[in-house]
């Protein structure tokens, strides 16, 4: 078990989300960076898709009440463990009465811890991650506050010796703002001059954006589509609003919208995207749907490497 | 195979979107929802979810096992099988729903339709009502075929809370909320009926093409 000693104002359960239960109505949810969770989880002996914290705004700390592996990664952060240095994407053991604490994010947005065994709530709709807006999954369905203790599933039959380290080839290209994009279902409404605007310029997150959307200012991508019936939208959709500026669909993305969705932001490039905290450039980088799935599949085939490399280890 | 003018397109690396036409109407709607059963019948290992609406679906899929040419032939194919498929196939559901008309908004729509609230409640009543869509949240079903003399423009000001079950109306159709969530909704009611609950099988009260009545309770 851990048990939170100081909580950021924002620290929820993640998993890799729901992928059966859109048809409701519900998000597919998940963690905002998947290669994240997904590294991190292997780096701890659990499998990809076990939950884990997902941590952002502040600094804060946390107290393990068993012995246990875990790991860090994705946001850049200063963590120490009783005074000790943790190295991020590295298998760290902890003692039963250890602190961790997470000093001030430096680069990035979304940190995420993982425990060797899983943070282990109760799956809601096939999964343990929290979906804040319905107030369910996760931790009682809400953020973590102080004093908050988390159960941690078995512990897994392998874990990393310690000190096994993500290889820094394997993770995404965080300080890139090239986030590559296939064209949306509303790509042809789009003229030669929005999509040179689109293609060519650069955009900035802008405040008001968290896990259901990233609002990114610009130049605006002039159209008059007017309104469109709502139809289904995903994680990544870009869509244009009538006033021009992109809206990004994030991991709590509705199931339908009505906006025109100009490009889709390739799974592959979703952490990069996720990462990028206010103010910090976005460019968009067109590529075909094949390219966009041979990446995703090299990705796939990078965290299976992963893997390996950790089982070797232990 | 039979000649349709179903499109097929990208809905970025892990999900295909199949478009039925461009023009909204109650036809072309009950192909999506024939089709979007056809596709589920069709039991794609690689298909994880099918979301409907107006004019398309979308089904989502694991792109590490397969790739969009692929899909999109497969689930063009259960398409054009679903579409052809003789109607009355699949039995219609219909729900009835309990309602308190009690909501807050429920003098101010009747001023502003100028009717007598008790009016508002009989053609609010007096119809039956189709799921047209799932979404906006979680179990929310976008109910169609409101009375044209209800019809009204959202709230100017959406609430930051409006409860669960809170009966409403807007535009053209009707709803319930099924959480507490912001809305811009005209509330005329509230029913104890819960219409999304996660820990349920399935966890959504209604479906993309079921029936709804309303039935007053006191």
């Amino acid at each position: 078990m851990i048990t939170i000693t100081q909580a950021p104002p924002y620290l929820t359960v993640q998993d890799s989300g729901r992928r059966h239960a859109r048809t409701f109505g519900v998000p597919r949810g998940g963690a905002m960076d998947l290669f994240a969770l997904e590294a991190l989880n292997s780096i701890v002996g659990n499998p990809p898709d076990a939950g884990a914290l997902e941590w952002a705004l502040s600094g804060g700390s946390l107290k393990f009440t068993t012995d246990g592996a875990f790991a860090i990664g994705g946001a850049r952060a200063r963590a120490l463990l009783d005074g000790r240095d943790v190295p991020p994407f590295t298998t760290t053991y902890a003692a039963a009465g250890d602190e961790l604490e997470i000093q001030q994010i430096v680069g990035g947005r979304f940190l995420y811890l993982a425990f060797a065994g899983g943070i282990d709530v109760v799956p809601v709709l096939g999964s343990r991650s929290t979906y804040l807006p319905g107030h369910f999954g996760g931790f009682e369905g809400r953020t973590v506050a102080r004093g908050d203790s988390l159960p941690l599933g078995n512990r897994p039959p392998s874990i990393p010796a310690a000190g096994f380290s993500c290889p820094a080839e394997l993770l995404p290209a965080y300080t890139s703002s090239v986030v590559r994009v296939t064209p949306g279902t509303h790509a042809d409404m789009f003229d030669d001059s929005a999509w040179r605007i689109f293609t060519e310029t650069n955009f900035l997150v802008a405040h008001a954006s968290d896990r259901t959307g990233y609002k990114l200012n610009g130049h605006p991508l002039s159209h008059d589509i007017g309104s469109l019936p709502s139809d289904p939208g995903c994680q990544g959709a870009i869509q244009i609003p009538s006033e021009g500026t992109p809206i990004v669909l994030m991991a709590d993305a509705p199931t339908v919208g009505g906006y025109p969705k100009i490009a889709v932001v390739s799974k592959t490039d979703m952490p990069i995207l996720a990462q990028r905290s206010p103010g910090e450039s976005v460019r968009f980088e067109l590529i075909t749907i094949e390219q966009s799935q041979r990446a995703l599949k090299r990705r796939a085939s990078d965290q299976k490497t992963i893997r390996s490399l950790g089982a070797a280890s232990a | 195979m039979t000649v349709s003018r179903l499109v097929s397109h990208p809905l970025g690396d892990s999900a295909l979107t199949i478009r039925f036409g461009s023009e909204k109407s109650p036809e072309l709607l009950k192909r999506v929802h024939a089709a979007a059963s056809a596709v589920s019948a069709a039991a794609i290992p690689e298909v994880e979810d099918v979301v409907t609406a107006y004019l398309s679906l979308a089904v989502f899929y694991d792109s590490l096992k397969t790739t969009y040419s692929e899909m999109a032939g497969r689930v063009l194919e259960a398409c054009e099988r679903g579409s052809t498929k003789p109607s009355g196939a699949e039995t219609v559901r219909t729900h009835d729903i309990p309602v308190a008309y009690d909501g807050p908004d429920l003098e101010d729509v009747g001023k502003a339709v100028g009717l007598s609230a008790e009016d508002v409640i009989t053609r609010h009543l007096a119809r039956t009502y189709s799921v047209d869509l799932i979404g906006f949240v979680p179990g929310w079903a976008y109910l169609s075929e409101l009375d044209p003399a209800l019809h009204l423009p959202r709230r100017s000001q959406p609430r930051p809370r409006v409860p669960a079950g809170s009966v409403a109306i807007a535009g053209s159709q009707t709803g319930v909320y099924p959480l507490v969530t912001p809305g811009g909704w005209h509330i005329i009611g509230h029913t104890d009926s819960v219409m999304f609950d996660p820990a349920r099988d399935p966890p959504a009260a209604l479906r993309p093409g079921d029936r709804v009545r309303f039935v007053r309770v006191k």
